[in-house]
């Protein structure tokens, strides 16, 4: 709690005495980190910071992005062969994220003007990666790359949301971003954009740890690095469970 | 409640788990099928990843075999000399079916192997429970008992070489038939996540004439061990087994075994024959719905791997 006490004490001095390099925002996390339990069921984070509007006026909008984890991705097309639908293409690309979300106080843009958008890496239509096998028609990549936003947008992974960012007074804004149950783990990066007349006028990042814990994290870690181990187990319950259920029910 | 399916990985209602576990073991405990090939596509239309799907299952196999073994092994109804070359076999063929598992895997095929396998045999299985039973009902109609089939002459392949005699089904018959009937059920076991007694007790019936009481309790001793190796090859080389998940489907199979074994010794079988076969044909006729229509999304992400750096 000290490291919000301490940001918070320098809300208050960013908010009476403006930095020279005019970084108008301060910004924290309603947790340090996510922790996946066995009944997770996904959360909502909340984000949420001041803003000084000293050196520039009222700003525009805040922009929020949350980035999971870089993955390398076999995304596969399928097509239609003796009658029947059969991944045929296949598309390794990579490092993307498997999960993105970029919320904000207005539309996108109205608050960023394409090529900084572009620049600034903001919204999942800017996503990019490279090929890590084989070669594919610019055309054919970019298909395949839209194909995986749109995959990951049903699994409410990726999400956009021009309305989840609050904006209270000029002064304060509160964000909220959904976690759905099957986030990836990892480290995740939240960026905070302040804009002005289509400039950057603040800008923090931080990190967000996601882990898998208890029960749920021994059994995935077992199952990957002891998996003979964790086999033999599975056996060994069945075994157990066969057995016992026998027994019970041949006493009744 | 919902619970975390950490290889799965994906979230998912306890009671749904649990209940279908119970509505599949209650119409085995009806039926004395293993239901297994009734569990994997239920899994994989619920979100499942097919792999995990068929490692699991034949996980959750392994005890409704055990619970239903041990009975057979109290009343010395399993022949296991017998159970024994039939697992050698099976063993093989299990390990065979993983590796094939895992190369179609990495094709980015292993889905369509699982679809195919499954619309081959649930509607070949369905037309046969369905013929079967309308044979039955009509029978009952007209008065006639149904006639068992009766063996026929020994034929030449249970006369090849390394003859070995089974006492407890009066055999003495060659090893190589069970030794490859138990190859190809063992290899279907680790593709599809059953435990393959819907071939199995046929072949030991037809192929190697053994006696009806011993067929049933032989068979669940060699699928103990089979499904137990296909749980362990899957969990070593694809990683695929979530334990969670077969332990909700064995507390539900177990229990849904015994109502289903209390029911069945009380209801009327043909007509529930007759919608199991039904039931059968529409899981394969959904499935090669899936494979024929065009589906809605042409892509799917098929394998993450972490690239340690955001991007």
């Amino acid at each position: 709690m000290t490291r919000r006490a301490a940001l918070f004490s320098f809300a208050l001095m960013a908010l009476a005495a403006p930095l020279a390099h005019a970084n108008v925002l301060v910004t924290d996390l309603s947790k340090d980190q996510i922790s996946i339990r066995g009944d997770f069921t996904g959360e909502t984070l909340l984000l949420f910071g001041a803003i000084d509007p000293t050196p520039h006026g009222p700003v525009d909008g805040v922009v929020v992005v949350l980035r999971g984890p870089g993955e390398n991705v076999t995304l596969r097309k399928k097509q239609k062969s003796l009658g029947i639908w059969v991944n045929q293409q296949a598309y390794r690309m990579g490092p993307l994220p498997g999960f993105l979300a970029t919320v904000s106080s207005a539309p996108l843009a109205a608050l960023v003007p394409p090529q900084e958008r572009r620049q600034l890496n903001i919204g999942a239509d800017q996503l990019d990666a490279s090929l890590l096998s084989g070669t594919t028609s610019a055309a054919e990549k970019q298909e395949a790359l839209q194909a995986y936003v749109r995959l990951k947008r049903s699994d409410a992974l990726f999400d956009e949301n021009a309305q989840a960012v609050e904006i209270i007074d000029d002064r304060l804004f509160r964000a909220e971003i959904k976690l759905p149950a099957g986030m990836p783990v990892g480290r995740y990066v939240t960026e905070f954009f302040a804009f002005k007349n289509g400039r950057v006028v603040g800008y923090r990042t931080g990190e967000l740890p996601v882990d898998i814990v208890g029960a749920g994290h021994i059994l995935g870690e077992a199952a990957h690095h002891q998996s003979l181990l964790y086999g033999l187990s599975g056996v060994a319950l069945a075994v157990f469970m066969g057995w016992g259920v026998a027994a019970i029910f041949r006493r009744r | 409640m919902q619970i975390y399916l950490p290889i799965a990985e994906m979230s998912a209602h306890i009671m749904t788990l649990i209940g279908m576990g119970g509505l599949v073991g209650f119409m085995s405990g009806m039926f004395g099928v293993g239901g297994g090939f009734l569990m994997t596509p239920l899994l994989i239309f619920i979100g499942v990843p097919p792999a995990v799907a068929v490692a699991s299952e034949a996980n959750q196999i392994v005890a409704s075999s055990v619970s239903g073994g041990l009975a057979y092994w109290q009343r010395r109804a399993i022949d296991v000399p017998m159970g024994l070359i039939l697992m050698a076999g099976g063993l093989v063929g299990s390990y065979s079916g993983v590796q094939i598992f895992k190369a179609l895997r990495a094709q980015g095929q292993v889905d369509l192997l699982i679809s195919l396998s499954y619309v081959l045999f649930l509607s070949v299985i369905g037309l046969l429970m369905l013929r079967e039973s309308i044979q039955a009902l009509n029978a009952r109609r007209l008065g006639n008992p149904v006639r068992a089939r009766r063996p026929g002459q020994h034929s030449w392949i249970l006369g090849l070489p390394f003859r070995m005699r089974f006492r407890r089904s009066k055999l003495y018959i060659s090893v190589i038939p069970p030794v490859i009937i138990g190859f190809f059920v063992g290899m279907m076991s680790a593709i599809m996540g059953v435990g393959g007694g819907f071939i199995m007790v046929p072949a030991m019936i037809y192929i190697l004439r053994m006696p009806t009481n011993v067929v049933i309790g032989t068979s669940l001793f060699q699928i103990i061990f089979v499904t137990a190796s296909v749980t362990v090859f899957h969990a070593v080389e694809n990683q695929t087994l979530d334990i969670v998940l077969a332990v909700l489907l064995m507390i539900g199979g177990v229990i849904g075994a015994q109502i289903g074994a209390y029911a069945g010794q009380r209801l009327q079988g043909e007509q529930l024959r007759a919608l199991l076969a039904l039931i059968v044909l529409a899981v394969g006729a959904r499935l090669l719905f899936d494979l024929v229509v065009e589906p809605q999304e042409l892509y799917s992400i098929s394998a993450m791997s972490s690239a340690g750096e955001t991007p």
